[in-house]
Formats: C-alpha cells, structure tokens, sequence
C-alpha cells in the first residue's frame, strides 16, 4: 500500500497510484472510476508506430505519476540564469511575465495576486468560470461530470488513456449561455499559482450563443525536467458558439546534437455539438523535441464550422508530426485547414491530416492548403493528408506545396539593402502569414521574433 | 549631363567573370561620372545582364579579375546589401516575388534601412505611408499596390512600376536598370522612363541596360556601349544606338572597342 | 524437391498449395522463386489495419482457394477478336495464364525488338532476364508479388535493343475464362539505351465469373529511353485483380503510364516509378471508372531518387452506384535529388449519393531545391460549369453529362494508340450517361 502521507509518490503506474492520485486531490468515487477504467484500457493497448518519429522507448514505470506541488525556489531576478533573461530581452516578454516564468516567486516583484483576483471578479461578474480542474472537479463537479471524457474518450488512443488514469491538473474553463467572454483567457494567469505538470487535463464549454478565446502557453522557452508531456484539451460548442484556442508552444527542444528535450503527446479535440457552433484552433509550434499532436474537431452540429491554423517550425534533430482531423457528420458543415511547415537543420517535419465526411453531411466543403518550407539540405518535409469522402454532395480540396528560401529572393532583398537574416524572417513571415493573422496582435509580434530567434544561424 | 569634372562614381576596370564556371565577362571597362545616362546594348547572351549582377553582388556570378570602385571603394570587398546601402541600385528584369510579405511593409524596411545606414531618420508606418503615396503618384500607381505580397501576381508592366518606385524611394546614386523596358506597353514605358527622368540629377547616374533602342527615345543616353562576348566593342554617342537600331548588332560582330 | 506447405497464414497456404520449388534449370531463377516463395510462406495476407491496405479489405477474396487452371480452353480466335488492337503488329495472348501462341501474332518486327514469351526468351535472351527479372518489383514486404514470382513458369518478355524503335504498339493480352482459378501473370519489359516502345498491357475476361488475376509487370527503361505504357484493366465484375508494376529509370529515361481501371469486384494496382538516374521523366495518368459495389485501389509511388527529375501525375476517379475508389499516391523525393520538379493532382467524382473515395495524396521531402505540390478534389461537377452551359441552351443533364464525359476524356485522350481512345470514350459514354 502506498504511503498516503507522502509528498510524493513512488515511481511506476499501478491502480494504487491512482487511486492516491485521487484520494491526494479529494477526488468523488465517479472520477476515480473513470481513472481505473482509464487505465485498464491503457494497459491493453499499445504506442502508436505510425507517427513519423523516432525515439527510444518510453519506460513508463520509471515516471513519478503525482508530487506535490513545490514552492518557487528563486527570490529575485538576480537568481535566474542570465541566459534566459536575454531570449526573453530578445522576444519582447513583459517584465512581470518574465518574473512568472523564470520561476521567480511572482509576489517578491509585484502583486501578482492582485491582477489575478481582478480578473477574476471581472469573470464572475458574467458568470464565466475559470479555474483549475481540481478546483471545477470540487466546486463544478456536475458540470465536470457532464463533459469531461465526452469529446476525447478515456481509451481513445494511449497517450489520452495515460492523461485519463493519471492527470493531476490543467485548467477548466465554462461560458453560459449566450456570454461573450469579456477578455482573453489566458492560461499565464494560472501558472502563478500551480504548475500544471506532465499530465495536463483541460476542459472548456462554451453554452449556446457563447463565445470564448482562449491562449495557451507562451513565447518562452518552457523547461522541465520531465521527459513526457501527454495532455489532453476537450472543448465543447453547443448552438451557436463559438471557441477560438491559440497555442504557442516553446517547450525545451534538446540541444543542437538532439540530445534531451520533451516528447509533447497531445490530444487535443473539439466537439462541434450544435448547430452554427465554430472551434477554430490555431497553433504556432516550435519547441519540444517531439511533437506529436492533431487539434482536431468533430463537426456534428449542421452548419458547424471547424479550422486549423498552424506553423510548424523544427530545427536541429527536432521530430513534429502534427496536423489535423476534420470529421464532418452534420449538414453543411465547413472546415478550414491552414498548415506552415518550415524544415531545417537535420530535423523532420511532418503534416498528418484527416478530411472525412460522413454519409450524413449534406453540403460538407473543405478546404486545405499545406505548405513546407525546407531550409538546408539536410532536414525533411511530408505531408501526409488522408481525404474520406461518403457523400456526393460534398466538396473537399486540397493544395500542397513545397518551396525554399531562394538564393535570388535573399539576393532581391539584399540589393534593397536588407541583411540576409532580416530578410529571411521577412520570407518566412511571409510564408506563415496567414497562420499569424489568426493569432491575437500581441501574440502574432512574439510569434514572429520566435520564429526569427529560432531559426538564427539556419540561412547562409 | 556629362561633365569631365564631374566625380566618378563608378570605374570598372578589365572585370571577369564566371556563372557556373563559364567565363562570361571577359574584361570590361567602363566609367560613370555624376550626371551621366549610359546605355549598355547588345544582343542577347552578350553578358549585359551578368555585368548588372556581378556589380550588385549577386552569389552566383563570381568575379576573376579586375576592378570596380564605387564612389572610390572597391566594391568586391563589400555584400551586396552593403553595395545597395552605399547607393548602387540594381533594377532587376525579373523582380523576385516573395509572397505573404506586403509590399509596405517591404519598401519600409528597405528605405529604413538605407536611410539608416546614411545616417538619417528613419520614418515610422504613418510617416512613410504618407512618403510613399507622394512617390506612387509619379508612377501613376494604385495606393492598393502596398498592401498586396511583394510583387506576388503583379502583372510585368506593374513589376517594373514597383522596381522604379524602390529607385524612387531610396535615392540611389548610381543605379541599374536591367531590362526595365522589356514587357512593357507603350504606356507603361513612357510612366516608366517618365519616373526615371524625374528622378536624374547632376549628382546621380543611370545606367540603362537594353537589348532594343526604344527605351533611348524616351531615356536619352549620354553614352551608348554595345556588349557582345563580354565585351564592350563599341562605345558612341546617342546617334549610335539609332544606327544599331537600323543595321542590326552583325556589323558590329568581330570589332573590337579601340 | 518438394511441395511446400509451410506458409504460417492459411490463405497464403492454400493460394500456394501445389507450389514447388528447386526444379528450375537455370540456378538464378531457382535461387529468385525460392526466395519469393519463403516470403510468401513467411507473410499474411494484409488487412485494413495495415497502412498501405486500410481502404480496401480484400476479405471476399480470402474465400475462395483460387488455384492455377489444371487444363487450359483454347477460345477461337472469333472470341478473341473484341480485344484485338489494329495499330498493334505484335500480340501475345495468355490464357488463364498461360500463354496461347495460337491466340498471338507477329507482323514481322524488326531487328533489335524481341516480343516473346518469357519461357522461349529465357533460351535467346537469358542474360537480359537475369539482370531484371524479379530485380524491380520487390516481393520482400508484398506477398502478391511474392506469390507472383514463387509461382513464375511463364509470361511475357518484351525487349527492344539499344536505340532501337519498336515501329507499332506491343499488345500483352491477358485472358481469364475459368471459375476459381487463380492466374499468375508476369511481364517484363525491357527497353536499352534510346529505345523507344509503345506498349499496351490489357486484363480481360471471356466469362462473367469470380477468378483471381495476381500479376506482376516489371520495366526497364535505360539511358534516354522512351517508353509509352497502357494498362487497361477490364476484367469480370466478380474478378479479383492485384497487380503491381515496378519501373525503373535511367538517366534521362522518359515513361509515360495511362493506367484504366474498369473491371473487377475488388481491384488493386500498386504502380511504382523509381528514378535511379538523372534527368528521368514520368508523367502517371490514370482513370479509374467503377459502379455496383466495385472496389478499386491504386496506390503510386513517384520515387525521385536522382537529381534534375521530372514527374507529373494526374489520376481521375469517377466512382457511381455504391463504388468506392481509393487513391494513394505518394512523392518522395531523396537527400541530394536537387532541383525535382513534381507534380500531382487527384481529381475525384461521386456520381451517386452511395459511392465513397478516399485519396490519400502525399509528399515526402528531404531535398531543398525543389518545386513539389499536390492536390486533390472530391466533389461533384462544378456548379459554375453546369450554369455556363446551361446558359448557352443545354439542359441540365445534357450539361451533366458532357461533364462527367469530359473529366473522363482527359485521361482517355492521352492514351497514345488512337483505337483505344475510341474504344474508351465509348465506354465512359456509356457508363456515365445519364437520360436526358
């Protein structure tokens, strides 16, 4: 029996850790159920091999599953590490994020606390909770119960199954009805308080007429000393709602040989549930070692609408198979794929998209355009779109190409006085374009000089 | 206006050079005083168009021998974008597209940058829209050309507009002009020619490269070289490209410059 | 000696039941149909849970045990007569098979282009075989074209020497006329240095019944060669057709492929292109024209291996009643094979509200200085090129149908032996046509 006192648990995965997962958080008897159910069904499947990556294998008895959440070690900014203030110089971080994500206790800085409550009061005020999800599981638990697991099943595919049995925290997010929400949400808001860990679990609702946007993640480059990342992110639109997420995700690549690194294994899915409802993701990649991840979005309500915008940056030996899955099972329903692959060094880069469209979808169209961008000689590009199509009516296409920065568009550029390394984040901003559009203005200027800081020394 | 007191801004002296290992340019000479217009003429693959990029840097045209001075310096020892900052403008036959990125946002870097590097203030977007649109209306273009990519679907009359507007905005002292008729209307040649006169001063200079004498009606030359080999083997006054324009390049075939 | 019953999965067992193996004279083609047939022994047969097959579940084949004809019919030259191809001076006829020299003709060809059965060629032109047979088409990971090559005694050899032009088209024609039986086609093609050939490959049927074809076509094109390949698949709608092609190209070698695909209950062609030298050309155009329960499969592999390649492809499904057509096509393009320039489109039509595609187009890059793109559609006909002819007097299904007739034809036109174009525009006439 494991010691339910301790702070942290030993390694390894069996039902006992579960279940002092759950005693650990309070969790109600149905959660812990459906962790058990979670797991058995983990233990009966296997890891995907069909990704295009490659990487030892994963033992999965030897991860610590729970610790409790630590104090920030650093006092002050003198304390953190002079290499990360300058990328954070460089990509234009506010001074008070910068405190939060060094890792410095916020509260000797500033009053973080006191940005956070006004905030929260200001979301009250409409009725629009946001929380972390062992806080909704306490105080939300109908509303838990009602969603969690409905979008993306506890044994829809291993690593959701991992999250399921053994998530510890991540965020909850519920609009009523017919609210617009009054601000950006913005998960930097939480990091404050917990750090989410390995196991990320997130949840959000948008009720009939709601709408939502949502960022996760930031610029910065995100440490962590845990290998594996498998979270999980749920959305749910009901009639007319609308939910916009935005990602950027900066996690610890590995060094320039590809030695260390996170494995980010996300599941990450929208229900379309009613009618008009709208899930738009839009994704700026550029970090972890291994990304492996499909925001995707089942568009059952007719005339739902379902989009994906994303730009892929892989440098060094990084491995990014992502993409998307459009399913179109009510009438008319729309979806939008946008994907920006940029390859360079020795790394790969792969789009894996799915466009299918049901039997029942009446007047189904998709559009995608997918488009790679090699930089060097030594890096890959693929693109790997699967197209179902059951209904006649239906109008889906697809439009893939493949360039390189041009030694005569560096040359044009260069002869209107612009610098090789300007005038290649000019190209590659270009390129990827009408991802950025999509992002909130803030967001879109650190994306740019991320990208720029990322590919530095690549070209030339 | 050609002056002999006038300075010298370039001055090439016997240049070589190879694309992909062939020798292309085979010992040119050539000197460009403030004030001047010269016309480089010759028929295709006579090397016109290398000598353009072999003067603006281009990475694939490799120089073997000789020398060129821009306003004194040795223009070899310098990358190409710092040959465009000290004022060598090279307007290209083909301008490259670059799609996504807007074409304000382009001449706004471009010209910051040059400014820049002269040491003067750099305009902000408001400012330099303002600064552009003056410029655009002596090129008779559409205030909608700046928010389109970079020459991206741009028509070949609507190219050279944009590639004349760039001259336009950063000053040049000397400046290049590669086959800025070739695909042009009637009408798009005289707004063309029309902006680069307006733009010649005592201080500045153009040199024209062509393949047809159309463009000398419009841009009266000074000077008149005709290429051939790699060669300049002939060098006139305006008159002669009218009478190159009668007889053809084949009298010319076998001379060489005295 | 020895029969072998070693297979591990019972369907492969049963397909290869009387297979033997050691008795080959010549000890290289021995050595290549042992070793296809340890692969077959060692391989299942696949499901839709592997990638390259999870479209098409060929679990109606596996009920049958398919066996190859133990007597062989002779059909007059009268039943023959439908298939025969004017333009071509050259036939070779096999039958279940087996080749029928009765059924085959030869109009006199010229010095340098050898049209024969493999059998007889193996005395003539042994060392030309032994250099490519079984060389192109990898049977390792396929166990059709390991059952195939295990199964190898006869087949077709076309050869045309060095800068030699075979003056006509070249007919193979492949005939089924038996219930259950089991017929293991194999033709290699060869064309030398400068050669140029035209060929057309064709499966079909004298009966309506369920029989199962599994063949294997192997090309050759050398150095600055040309070869001009139609492949027409028109066999019984209760057949079962799996098919593989390996072409391999030289330096500067051009092939060009019209693949049609008509026939058959369940039909696969896995066609793949490898460009071994540099400066190779491809262009890959297919139509795959099904109705009824029809499942047809084609899967293509552009392998840009050399620098300085060129490949288009263009590959149309018109899929009607309750038809699914799959399409996977795949570029890949090699480190160092600089300055390729490929193209490919899927273009897809559902006729009916019961028919379903899948196209699965791919791109997989590890070059920089490269132009590649892809499309594809699925959907019906454009509805702003029914308006424009509406509006110009037609109605609406008479403009319907000139649609559906004209996304077929730009395939069909292409096909470079004018009698076949006639043929095939009638066909799609009449299988697309809707009363107006």
């Amino acid at each position: 029996m494991t010691d339910i006192e301790a702070e942290t648990a030993p390694r390894g995965l069996n039902e006992d850790i579960i279940r002092l997962i759950s005693a650990k958080k309070h969790e109600p008897e149905w959660l812990l159920e459906l962790r058990l159910k979670a797991y058995r069904h983990w233990l009966t499947m296997a890891e995907p091999g069909w990704p295009n990556v490659k990487y030892p294998k994963i033992d999965f008895q030897n991860v610590i599953y729970y610790s409790a959440p630590k104090p920030k070690k650093l006092k002050s900014m003198d304390e953190v590490d002079p290499e990360l203030l300058r990328t954070f110089e460089k990509l234009g971080v506010p001074m008070n994020e910068r405190a939060a994500l060094a890792g410095v206790a916020v509260d000797v800085i500033f009053d973080s606390v006191s940005v956070a409550t006004t905030y929260k009061q200001k979301l009250a005020e409409v009725g629009v909770i946001f929380c972390s999800i062992s806080e909704a599981v306490r105080d939300h638990p109908d509303l838990v119960r009602k969603y969690l697991g409905t979008v993306v099943p506890p044994g829809d595919n291993y690593y959701a199954a991992l999250n399921s049995a053994v998530f510890t925290d991540g965020s909850f997010c519920f609009i009523p009805k017919g609210v617009k929400c009054p601000m950006e949400l913005s998960t930097y808001f939480r990091i404050n308080t917990q750090e989410s860990g390995q196991f990320e679990r997130t949840l959000i609702i948008a009720e009939e007429g709601a709408s939502v946007s949502y960022l996760e993640g930031c610029t910065a480059p995100k440490f962590d000393s845990n290998q594996l990342h498998a979270a999980v992110v749920e959305l749910v639109a009901l009639d007319d709602a609308d939910i916009k997420y935005s990602t950027v995700q900066n996690w610890y690549a590995g060094n320039e040989q590809g030695v260390g690194g996170i494995y980010n294994f996300v599941t990450k899915r929208g229900l379309c549930k009613g009618a008009n409802s709208k899930i738009s993701w839009t994704q700026v990649e550029t970090g972890s070692a291994i990304t492996w991840k499909y925001p995707s979005c089942v568009l059952l309500g007719d005339n739902s609408i379902g989009e994906f915008y994303s730009v892929a940056l892989t440098n060094h030996h990084q491995q990014a198979d992502t993409g998307t899955k459009m399913v179109h099972i009510g009438r008319n329903t729309r979806s939008r794929i946008i994907s920006k692959g940029i390859s360079a060094g020795q790394s790969n880069n792969s789009y894996r998209g799915l466009v299918k469209i049901g039997a029942r979808a009446e007047g189904a169209r998709n559009f995608s355009q997918c488009d790679s961008m090699l930089i060097g000689t030594k890096c890959g590009a693929n693109t790997f779109p699967y197209i179902q199509v059951h209904n006649n009516s239906a109008k889906v296409e697809h439009e893939a190409t493949t360039s390189k920065i041009g030694e005569d568009q560096l040359f044009y550029l260069a002869q209107r006085g612009i610098g090789a390394e300007e005038a290649v984040s000019m190209i590659i901003n270009g390129f990827c374009r009408d991802v950025f559009q999509q992002l909130p203005m803030e967001f879109a200027v650190e994306a740019t000089k991320l990208l720029g800081l990322k590919l530095e020394g690549s070209v030339g | 206006m050609t002056r002999a007191d006038a300075k010298v801004l370039l001055e090439v002296k016997g240049l070589h050079a190879n694309v992909a290992g062939v020798e292309i340019l085979k010992g040119i000479d050539l000197v460009v005083r403030a004030g001047e217009v010269h016309a480089i003429m010759g028929p295709n693959g006579s090397g016109k168009s290398t000598f353009a990029k072999a003067l603006a840097g281009h990475p694939a045209y490799e120089v073997t021998a000789g020398t060129a001075t821009f306003e004194g310096r040795n223009i070899f020892d310098m990358a190409a974008e710092e040959r465009a900052r000290a004022g060598l403008f090279l307007g290209f036959q083909y301008p490259l597209e670059i799609p996504g990125v807007s074409n304000a946002a382009f001449l706004r870097l471009a010209y910051n940058t040059v400014q820049g590097a002269r040491g003067k203030d750099e305009l902000d977007p408001l400012e330099f829209d303002d600064y552009v649109r003056e410029k655009m209306k002596l090129l008779e273009m559409d205030a909608s050309f700046l928010d389109r990519s970079v020459n991206d679907g741009f028509s070949g009359g609507e190219k050279k507009r944009n590639e004349i507007l760039q001259m336009a905005l950063l000053e040049p002292r000397l400046a290049i002009l590669d086959e800025t008729d070739s695909g042009l209307d009637i009408d798009a040649l005289r707004v063309v020619s029309g902006g680069v006169n307006r733009l010649l001063t005592r201080d500045n200079a153009v040199v024209l490269v062509t393949h047809y004498q159309r463009l000398l009606n419009y841009i009266v030359p000074d000077y008149v070289h005709v290429m051939e080999g790699g060669r300049i083997i002939k060098t006139g006054g305006r008159e002669l490209a009218v009478e190159l324009e009668a007889r053809g390049y084949d009298w010319l075939k076998g001379k060489v410059a005295a | 000696m020895s029969t072998v019953v070693g297979a591990t999965h019972p369907y492969i067992a049963s397909l290869l039941n009387g297979c033997e193996s050691g008795h080959d004279q010549l000890s290289w083609l021995g050595e290549r149909r042992a070793a296809a047939l340890e692969r077959a022994n060692a391989l299942a047969v696949p499901t839709t849970r592997d990638e390259e097959w999870r479209f098409t579940d060929i679990t109606p084949l596996t009920r049958v045990p398919f066996q190859p004809a133990v007597a062989v019919p002779h059909p007059g030259a009268d039943d023959v007569a439908k298939f025969i191809i004017p333009e071509a001076g050259v036939r070779l006829t096999f039958v279940d098979g087996m080749f029928a020299p009765e059924l085959s003709a030869n109009a006199g060809l010229p010095y340098g282009v050898v049209v024969t059965s493999l059998a007889a060629g193996l005395a003539t032109h042994g060392s030309v075989i032994e250099r490519h047979l079984a060389r192109h088409a990898r049977f390792e990971q396929d166990v059709f074209a390991a059952l195939n090559t295990a199964r190898l005694r006869d087949g077709a050899l076309v050869w045309v020497a060095k800068n030699q032009q075979c003056p006509t088209p070249v007919q193979l024609l492949f005939l089924s006329t038996q219930k259950a039986v089991a017929a293991y086609p194999r033709c290699l093609v060869v064309a030398e240095a400068g050669a140029e050939l035209t060929l057309v490959e064709e499966y079909a049927s004298l009966v309506d019944n369920a029989y199962f074809t599994d063949a294997v076509t192997e090309v050759a094109i050398g150095d600055g060669a040309q070869v001009r390949h139609v492949r027409l698949q028109r066999e019984a709608r209760d057949a079962f057709h799996i098919a593989t092609c390996a072409v391999a190209l030289a330096k500067d070698a051009n092939y060009a492929s019209h693949a049609i695909t008509l026939g058959a209950r369940i039909s696969r062609h896995d066609l793949s292109v490898r460009q071994g030298g540099e400066g190779a050309e491809a262009r890959l155009d297919g139509l795959t024209l099904i109705g009824g329960r029809q499942l047809a499969d084609t899967h293509t592999l552009l392998d840009h291996g050399r620098p300085n390649g060129r490949s288009r492809q263009l590959h149309k499904c018109i899929v009607g009643g309750a038809a699914h057509a799959v399409f996977s096509g795949k570029i890949a393009v090699a480190p160092g094979a600089q300055l390729t320039d490929s193209a490919q489109e899927s273009r897809n039509l559902l006729l009916s509200n019961k028919a379903h595609v899948d196209t699965k187009p791919q791109l997989e890059i590890f070059a920089d200085d490269v132009k590649c793109a892809h499309g594809a559609t699925v959907g019906q006909l454009e509805a702003e090129h029914l308006f424009y002819l509406q509006s110009r007097g037609l109605s609406e299904q008479r403009a319907r149908n000139l649609l559906t007739y004209a996304f077929g034809a730009e395939v069909i036109d292409g096909i470079p032996v004018p009698s076949l174009v006639e043929q095939l525009e009638e066909t799609v006439l009449a299988e697309t046509q809707s009363a107006e």
